[in-house]
């Protein structure tokens, strides 16, 4: 039989992601449609394996009416997430944009913008942020004591912020607290942005030059669609990171619960936060798609 | 002519206003992110009493070294840190290989049924550890007639097989890094008599150098610091990360011999481990710095 050279080459792309399909066989579908049915047991651990009894929707009842926490967790982890997320997006942006700029100084800056990327993940940052709490350094605050002024405060009252609305600023207030937390986990983001700046063509820079265009013209016309593909990459990144953090509270409690060989109960957790994860990243991910500017290949 | 003049000096007048704008807000931001660096490096060379000095803010009183010693011993530090050059970097080196020939495949041929396993690479990138860490568990307790739990091997196989931790973000970068490269070299080696493995190999792979680097560079960071999979399948303190991370409950048993400390009293302590387990990692990261933030870019990342 004789089959063409393109028809043959590609019968190699086979060979080139078998091993990678085998391995997300066993160590990813199989394991993640198990967890499914586990959902549905009464789970005990024998020798030999995983022995349980049929229990209906009993583990998805226990999880939302039952458990104590579940439900208040949930709730925190998804509104954290829905107020951080657009902060987090908005300050890479900003940054990617400012490192992107030639000025003295700039690899020094780059390299501690990238630091978290390092850190950020790990147990260190739990201990060192727990550490400075209970010192009172976490949060806004240090920067206060440091100074020995109120920053925040004094910012608010610059902007008249706390004239607007209470709510504002309690708002403002939040934010300013958690800045530790929005500028650690920003790092991968700045870097995705980062790179898609780059790949702005400088022809589009002289275009809107010789046009006459402003800075900030070009900004909403030019970049902003340039690098709008990232933005929703970015999008996905940042929420999924958020949300399969190991220290958050719901993860936790389903961490606590293995430890406890309730199995079923976690994996029923487990798959109802995935269902909401998925859900929403499946909206805006439909949402932003509609803004979403992308050069013909 | 006055007015163009005048437009200059305008324009001169807003880049230096601007650059030190933007001096201010990076250099406040980047003490933003040294700030617990700082904070950590103070605390772990400075003896217990200085924490309760209220006059002591940054610089300790008491320079000394005995705190960073008596966290080595607690944490058994060099057989800890030897088992994670062995586990995780060794996974990451491994895990950045898989990736690359599956991201090539992904990037090059077409066939069918590409669709959905690509599908099934997203998947991997959107389903958290922690869903599919039981069942894993299992896999790894009765692998045939093998019990590989505390085995390196339930660390390795799924690293050399593509579907270690965030192995699917791996593929995709490689996908879309080897997508960006120019296929005449390719098509040159093909001419030359080469088949496809080979030409990987020999042309591909050698021109993705800095796709390696970074991803590798990556991969050891997420291992490093990855403390879920690795409790999940050692009981045992292997890791640092794992170390550090029951680093409060060690320090109790060890070195306080079971009396309760509060917290603060164990500061010092803790921000010695943390130190300790940064230390090797930030080494790397101040003599690859420059490829890791230039090849990123190089990556293809944006896609």
């Amino acid at each position: 039989m004789k089959i063409s050279f393109q028809k043959r080459k590609n019968l190699y792309g086979y060979g080139f992601v078998s091993v990678w399909f085998i391995g997300a066989l066993i160590f990813f579908i199989i394991p993640l449609v198990q967890s499914f049915i586990y959902s549905f047991y009464d789970l005990r651990l024998d020798a030999g394996g995983m022995m349980g009894e049929f229990a209906g929707l009993d583990k998805y009842n226990y999880a939302l009416n039952e458990d104590p926490n579940y439900r208040s967790y949930l709730v925190n982890v998804l509104r954290a997430t829905l107020w951080k997320t657009p902060l987090i997006m908005i300050f890479s942006l900003f940054i990617a944009l400012l490192l992107c700029q030639k000025f003295r100084g700039r690899t020094a800056a780059r390299a501690a913008f990238f630091l978290p990327v390092i850190i950020a993940t790990g147990p260190v940052f739990n201990i060192i942020s727990g550490n400075m709490a209970t010192t009172g350094n976490g949060g806004a605050d240090r920067f206060s004591t440091t100074f020995s002024v109120d920053l925040v405060e004094e910012l608010m009252e610059l902007l008249g912020i706390n004239s607007i609305s209470y709510q504002l600023a309690v708002w403002f207030e939040t934010a300013a607290n958690d800045i530790f937390s929005v500028v650690w986990s920003a790092g991968i983001q700045i870097l995705m942005f980062m790179a898609a700046l780059q790949n702005i063509p400088v022809s589009a820079k002289e275009a809107a030059q010789i046009e006459g265009a402003t800075e900030w013209e070009y900004f909403w016309k030019v970049t902003l669609p340039s690098v709008s593909p990232m933005i929703l990459a970015c999008f996905i990144f940042t929420v999924i990171d958020s949300f399969t953090d190991p220290s958050n509270q719901v993860m936790r409690r389903i961490a606590d619960l293995q430890m406890d060989w309730k199995y079923g109960e976690a994996s029923a957790m487990a798959w109802i936060y995935f269902a909401i994860v998925m859900a929403a990243v499946g909206i805006i991910t439909a949402v932003i798609n509609k803004f979403v500017y992308y050069e013909v290949e | 002519m006055r007015s163009t003049e005048k437009s200059a000096i305008r324009r001169k007048c807003s880049t230096v206003i601007w650059s030190v704008v933007r001096f201010f807000i990076l250099f406040g931001l980047s003490f933003v992110i040294l700030y617990p660096l700082i904070y950590m490096v103070s605390c772990a060379f400075r003896t217990p009493e200085d924490m309760n000095d209220p006059t002591v803010i940054w610089l300790p009183k008491h320079l000394t070294l005995d705190v960073i010693r008596e966290t080595m011993e607690v944490m058994n530090y060099w057989k800890t840190l030897c088992t994670t050059f062995l586990l995780n970097v060794g996974c990451a080196a491994v895990q950045v290989l898989s990736c690359a020939v599956t991201g090539y495949g992904f990037a090059r041929f077409r066939f069918k049924g590409k669709g959905l396993l690509f599908g099934i690479v997203i998947l991997m990138i959107l389903v958290p550890s922690q869903i599919i860490s039981i069942p894993q568990y299992m896999i790894f307790r009765y692998f045939g007639p093998f019990n590989l739990i505390n085995n390196p091997l339930c660390m390795y196989l799924p690293a050399a097989m593509g579907c270690g931790i965030k192995s699917g973000l791996m593929i995709f970068i490689f996908r879309q890094f080897f997508r960006g490269l120019p296929t005449e070299l390719e098509d040159a080696a093909y001419l030359d008599g080469c088949g496809p493995f080979r030409t990987f190999l020999s042309v591909c792979a050698p021109n993705a150098r800095s796709a390696f680097l970074t991803v590798f560079l990556f991969s050891v960071v997420w291992y490093w610091n990855d403390f879920y999979v690795s409790s999940t399948f050692f009981d045992k303190n292997q890791t640092i990360a794992l170390s550090l991370k029951n680093l409060n409950i060690l320090l109790s048993q060890k070195l306080f011999g079971g009396a309760e400390v509060s917290l603060r009293e164990q500061i010092v302590w803790l921000e010695a481990g943390c130190f300790l387990s940064v230390f090797p990692i930030l080494i790397m990261y101040i003599f690859l710095q420059k490829y890791f933030t230039q090849g990123i870019e190089r990556s293809g990342l944006a896609g």
